[in-house]
């Protein structure tokens, strides 16, 4: 007997609207979980004064400064490299052995877990180059991780320009480099925006790759070579050592709050950046 | 017509390999300066494989080569000391369909000259209403440079980017690539109004499917048809009493 499409039909809604629901109610769960555990311990004093005694008093402030530097510092790092990357790759090779062998290194990279990056770091930056637990150990791992990922979704990116652009670009006299410049970057934008979102995304939540190279030290740095602690480090210590669970979740409902916000923030100038195009 | 007029493009024993096929079977034709060449011919003759290696942007086409010469003002395009970007900026092309760039209207016709390095504000405003004005836009934009190229009709855009091709002022040949197939009969005659009066300045290459086009404008038409050229000479001639069946057959409308 054939199931009437009626019924099919309806089931299909069905069956995707649970998928989508349970997918939200789970997140939402999390997030509402951390922040009503979290926000009652977040206050002014808290975001801005020094920890003490290991962090079951006190503050975060060093470690706020922590999360922002080393994904700000890793994340500039990786861009130029991931987006000359994938502009060589894609308008300047043409595919071949090279090219792919350097597109499945990439995927490889991406799949590799953060951990393997964070021992890697530990023995080439901290004890091979000597420059022990500090920042911009802790930057170069971190970026060596996100570079596949703004790799591919740069590539993908350049890639969706329409070759009209191109043609059109070339045809009226520009060089290679004018056209990547003029039609084919600014075209790319916001697929490279996402990208550059997702690496900062991941290298924030970072711990273990994180805690192996930039050290968890709780005074404020000062410079690259001094060791961080970043949230994420903190709230993990915090739990993991039972030092103060009512701190790890309000240092935990602080991280979920500023990844929120630079989401927020880079979309919303990512928009006006393209409604200001197309006008 | 004239007597033996200036020769712009000499096109000898020429041939454009796809791979192992070949797509121009050693076409050899002279194209006279200031006068609008037709090329016609069923699709898959070669006509645009032509057209394109006209200002080399058959150069991107991966596993393309080219043999023969093509000789613009004497020299040999083809020669490796020529300079493709300095070409490009002499024999520009209008694509089948129309790409306004995702800039503003102003922006889309400057592109060009500021590649050449013009800054100064006063020369690109002159540059562009020059150039929408010959390309027959200037009434209808003038009032919205700012906007995007891309909020434009589609006739509309196509001669936004006749205008673009206009606007560089070391342009000699412009080269169409059947730039009418997407538009209105009404956009169609702006574009074939602007190209009568262009081949004054310019020596102009129109590829078309559409052979009534061809004898509206042209002045010479060519004939090809796989890959071959089969006849080249006056319009009317091509029209009324070509040398070749084929041709006849062609442009009476008995195949293709």
């Amino acid at each position: 007997m054939r199931v009437p499409p009626k019924v099919t039909q309806a089931l299909a809604v069905m069956t995707l609207g649970a998928a989508t629901l349970l997918t939200v109610v789970v997140l939402v769960f999390i997030i509402a979980f951390v922040l009503v555990k979290g926000l009652p311990g977040v206050t002014w004093e808290f975001l801005f004064s020094a920890p003490k005694d290991m962090g079951k008093a006190g503050g975060i402030f060093p470690t706020l400064v922590g999360t922002a530097l080393l994904p700000l510092l890793a994340i500039s790092i990786a861009m130029p490299l991931g987006v000359g990357t994938a502009v060589y790759l894609t308008e300047y090779t043409r595919e071949n052995q090279l090219t792919r062998a350097l597109r499945f290194g990439t995927d490889c990279l991406a799949g590799i877990p953060s951990i393997i990056f964070g021992l890697f770091g530990f023995i080439f930056f901290v004890v091979m180059l000597k420059m022990g637990w500090c920042l911009l150990s802790g930057a170069l791992t971190l970026a060596i991780m996100v570079l596949p990922t703004i790799i591919r979704t740069s590539e993908e990116a350049i890639r969706s320009v329409p070759n009209a652009y191109r043609e059109v670009s070339f045809s009226l006299g520009a060089t290679r480099w004018e056209t990547v410049l003029k039609v084919v970057l600014p075209n790319a934008l916001p697929g490279i925006v996402t990208g550059m979102i997702l690496g900062i995304g991941r290298s924030i939540g970072e711990t273990a790759a994180v805690i192996f190279t930039a050290g968890s030290s709780l005074r404020m740095p000062m410079t690259v070579f001094d060791s961080v602690r970043t949230m994420s480090v903190h709230f993990y210590i915090l739990a993991r050592e039972g030092i103060s669970n009512e701190n790890a979740y309000a240092t935990a409902a602080v991280l979920i709050i500023s990844v929120l916000l630079i989401n927020m923030v880079a979309y919303s100038m990512m928009h006006r950046f393209i409604a200001k195009r197309s006008k | 017509m004239s007597v033996s007029p200036d020769i712009k493009i000499a096109v000898k024993n020429f041939k454009v390999f796809q791979g192992k096929e070949e797509a121009l079977r050693g076409i050899t034709l002279d194209i006279p300066a200031n006068r609008i060449i037709g090329i016609i011919g069923p699709s898959g003759s070669g006509k645009t494989t032509f057209l394109r290696a006209l200002n080399r942007l058959n150069d991107l086409v991966s596993g393309m080569h080219v043999e023969g010469q093509v000789l613009l003002d004497g020299q040999d395009i083809y020669h490796p000391g020529f300079d493709v970007v300095a070409l490009r900026k002499r024999v520009g092309m209008l694509f089948a369909l129309p790409v306004a760039l995702p800039m503003s209207v102003y922006e889309n016709v400057v592109y060009g000259p500021r590649l050449s390095g013009i800054r100064k504000r006063a020369r690109l405003d002159e540059i562009v209403e020059r150039s929408l004005k010959a390309a027959f836009l200037w009434d209808e934009v003038k009032d919205r440079l700012q906007a995007s190229g891309l909020r434009l009709s589609g006739g509309q855009q196509q001669r936004l980017c006749l205008a673009r091709v206009l606007a560089m002022e070391e342009m000699e040949v412009i080269l169409l690539d059947e730039p009418c197939s997407g538009l209105d009969p009404i956009s169609t005659a702006k574009i074939e109004d602007a190209l009568t009066v262009l081949k004054e300045k310019y020596t102009i290459i129109l590829v078309t499917n559409n052979t009534k086009q061809a004898a509206r404008v042209a002045d010479d038409t060519a004939f090809f048809l796989l890959g071959e050229l089969v006849e080249f000479g006056p319009t009317k001639k091509i029209f009324t009493v070509p040398d070749d069946k084929r041709t006849n057959e062609y442009v009476t409308g008995r195949f293709g």
